[in-house]
């Protein structure tokens, strides 16, 4: 309970700020005498969706001999079909604008349905082949199919999971733990091009969202994931690329200063820090030097605190 | 704590309170005008992000700052034992006493950054010091630890910061095993403090970056109780080994306290989690299901009672119909409630749960990358689901 908020609730109600009713509720939300259990309830259905789904890998992992793969095909499309049938008769009325659904289990059931059916196609190519050499190929028929959900559905979680597939298509693991970016050779160097080019076709996307008024509110999911992966290719390759460097600073500099003038926080730290690590290695990996190294840390830290309190002062200003 | 940050913090919790109601439509904007001004914020503040960038560039300068010195003056700071960095973190304290008093920081990322740093040099400090009186690894340790909690206790006492608070109960238990009833003392300490702590949680007399740093102490004591009375953690002599003799010094465990053991593992969540339903404290529930499940998967790594994919997807279904018919209980109540408890989100902020969702969804559920094709590649087969599927088939 929050005590000096049970005390202000009071206060608010004898001044006439809040009517009766109001400092009612929220002297009994402020007291604990009614406690909200809906984020504990998501998070459970959250941790189901990643057991269930992790199940289904184990039992197809460890079972496909004994069960045999029509019947673990068949299991994985009832499942998927259970799910999605649950979650379309619950979905919200399509709208091209914000339509959250009603129900709370609706997004994780949803994405349970995609999943599933993730599942399911991935066993079926392997197993049945159908799309021969394409294999990959399911993954960009399921990022259509979760982007076509995610859509309908009003669901940013599965419009996340449309874009990290998609992402998988090109050859790019949206997970943090992404390693094939780390190592130097060509695999690497594809690797890192492919993610600048998919994080570039999300930036364009969450642009596009937004100029059309369609579905605008799933901008930031595309934007931040995309100028991620774009920073990411670009931090990746300046170990030994000069050329990456000053890569990282321009495009670093240039994310921070479009964020700031558009009020993004997220982005402007996040063009911020890759800005910060682009001059810091270009200019430290240039002059070899322990004490101009700590000179330039303490320096540069203190001049960008300074320029981060006034540019806080400016946006307050300007909002 | 000072008096006018204890009071600028209760301020803000109304404030925090008021954004809230506003944010879920509960009060208009006159009410929310009305009520910043009955509870003005004269503190210094900055946003989440902002704030972090500037915690985290201010690290980056203070340390490369002391490194600068450190490296034109490192015949005098080997000699000096540990006493320049005393001096340096004393000068960092000050700067965090001078940004909370007079220039009235509060939330700003230097202050707290500064406090962190002051507390991380004065214990470099004292602890070069104390190595070079040569106690012996064993004293050593222990003046370690006791400077670990009075140190964390308190910048926790004197900035409210909640983390300092975790930090001295995390140092003080591994402090508690290294005496002659380590174990036990485990067990009574917290079951002695935690009914005070969260009493003290809800006091109105402390401010509220003392009551948040009870109940995370009271959190630490939970966790170490439980740590006690694991069983797993008694077979391996987790806290015995924390003497520093290993587990050869524990005279072999009696027959019957095994199975104590494993009781104890089951109960301890349990008790957690009832306590916390009928005292409505979410941190409790919370703090119990975590429990809960580190019993199950303890259980799951004693007796194998069924085949991990069966584990798995009974355990994920009972979850999601468990959720779904506790919300549908919830709802099905007079004003949507039942004895205090509601599925309504009342007044969380809807938006920084769903980044919060993405983001954990994208981290965790991304799919596997297909081999970027190279000339004399040949396809080999997907090894990924898609829609963040994931496995070998």
């Amino acid at each position: 309970m929050n005590p000096d908020v049970v005390a202000a609730v009071r206060r608010l109600g004898r001044e006439g700020i809040l009517t009766p009713a109001q400092s009612g509720l929220f002297g009994r939300v402020a007291g604990d005498e009614l406690v909200s259990v809906r984020a504990e309830l998501r998070l459970l259905l959250y941790g189901g969706v990643l057991a269930v789904m992790g199940g289904v890998g184990v039992l197809v992992q460890q079972n496909l001999d004994r069960l045999g793969p029509v019947a673990i095909a068949a299991g994985l499309w009832i499942a998927a079909a259970a799910a999605l049938l649950w979650a379309l008769r619950h979905a919200p009325p399509f709208s091209w604008g914000p339509a959250p659904s009603t129900h709370m289990a609706f997004d994780y059931i949803l994405l349970l349905g995609v999943l599933l059916t993730g599942a399911a196609l991935a066993y079926m190519e392997v197993k049945f082949t159908p799309l021969g050499t394409a294999w990959s190929n399911h993954l960009l028929v399921m990022s259509l199919f979760a982007a076509a959900l995610a859509v309908r559905g009003d669901s940013r979680v599965v419009a996340g999971a449309a874009l990290s597939t998609f992402a998988a298509w090109m050859g790019v693991s949206a997970s943090p733990l992404e390693r094939a970016f780390w190592f130097s050779g060509d695999a690497a160097a594809a690797a890192r091009l492919n993610a600048a080019i998919t994080g570039l076709l999300f930036v364009g996307l969450g642009y596009g969202l937004v100029q059309s008024g369609r579905k605008a509110h799933f901008e930031p999911v595309a934007t931040h994931l995309g100028w991620l992966l774009v920073l990411s290719a670009i931090l990746a390759g300046i170990g030994d690329q000069g050329a990456a460097r000053l890569g990282l600073f321009v495009v670093g500099a240039g994310l921070a200063a479009l964020a700031f003038w558009r009020g993004r926080f997220p982005l402007f730290g996040m063009g911020l820090i890759a800005a910060y690590i682009g001059l810091s290695a270009l200019v430290v990996a240039g002059v070899r030097d322990a004490a101009f190294g700590f000179l330039w840390f303490s320096a540069t830290g203190i001049a960008v605190l300074v320029g981060l309190l006034m540019a806080q002062r400016a946006m307050r200003e300007r909002a | 704590m000072r008096a006018e940050a204890a009071e600028a913090e209760r301020r803000f919790d109304v404030r925090e309170a008021a954004r809230g109601w506003h944010r879920a439509g509960a009060i208009g904007e006159a009410a929310r005008a009305a009520i910043e001004a009955a509870y003005p914020d004269d503190r210094a503040r900055l946003g989440p992000v902002f704030r972090v960038l500037v915690f985290g560039f201010a690290v980056v300068a203070v340390s490369a700052l002391f490194g600068l010195f450190g490296l034109f003056m490192a015949e005098a700071f080997t000699r000096s034992n540990g006493v320049p960095l005393m001096l340096f973190g004393l000068v960092l304290v000050g700067a965090t006493e001078l940004q909370v008093g007079s220039l009235r920081r509060a939330q700003g990322g230097t202050e707290a950054a500064t406090a962190f740093l002051g507390l991380c040099y004065l214990l470099g400090g004292m602890l070069w010091l104390v190595e070079s009186a040569r106690l012996g690894e064993a004293a050593w340790i222990n003046l370690a630890l006791v400077l670990v909690v009075v140190l964390c206790a308190a910048a926790a006492y004197r900035w409210g910061y909640m983390l300092f608070a975790a930090a001295a109960a995390s140092a003080l238990f591994p402090l508690l095993a290294r005496g002659p009833w380590g174990r036990l003392t485990w067990v009574i300490v917290p079951v002695a403090l935690v009914p005070a702590l969260l009493r003290a949680g809800d006091s109105a007399r402390l401010p509220p970056s003392h009551r948040r740093s009870c109940q995370a102490v009271a959190v630490v004591c939970l966790v170490f109780l439980y740590l006690a009375v694991h069983l797993g953690s008694w077979d391996l002599g987790l806290v015995e080994a924390l003497t520093g003799e290993g587990r050869a010094s524990r005279a072999p465990a009696p027959a019957p306290f095994r199975p104590l053991f494993a009781v104890a593992t089951a109960l301890v969540p349990v008790a957690t989690f009832v306590w916390g339903i009928g005292a409505r404290r979410r941190l409790l529930i919370n703090l119990g299901l975590v429990g809960l499940l580190s019993s199950i998967v303890t259980l799951r790594f004693y007796v194998h009672v069924a085949p991990l994919w069966v584990a798995l997807l009974v355990g994920g279904a009972s979850a999601l119909g468990l959720a779904l018919a506790l919300r549908r209980y919830l709802d099905s109540g007079p004003g949507q409630e039942r004895h205090g408890f509601t599925a309504e989100p009342l007044f969380a902020d809807p938006e920084r749960r769903s980044t919060l969702e993405v983001a954990a969804s994208v981290a965790s559920l991304s799919p596997a990358a297909r081999a970027i094709e190279r000339p004399g590649f040949q396809g080999g087969g997907g090894r990924s689901g898609g829609g963040g599927a994931t496995g070998n088939f």
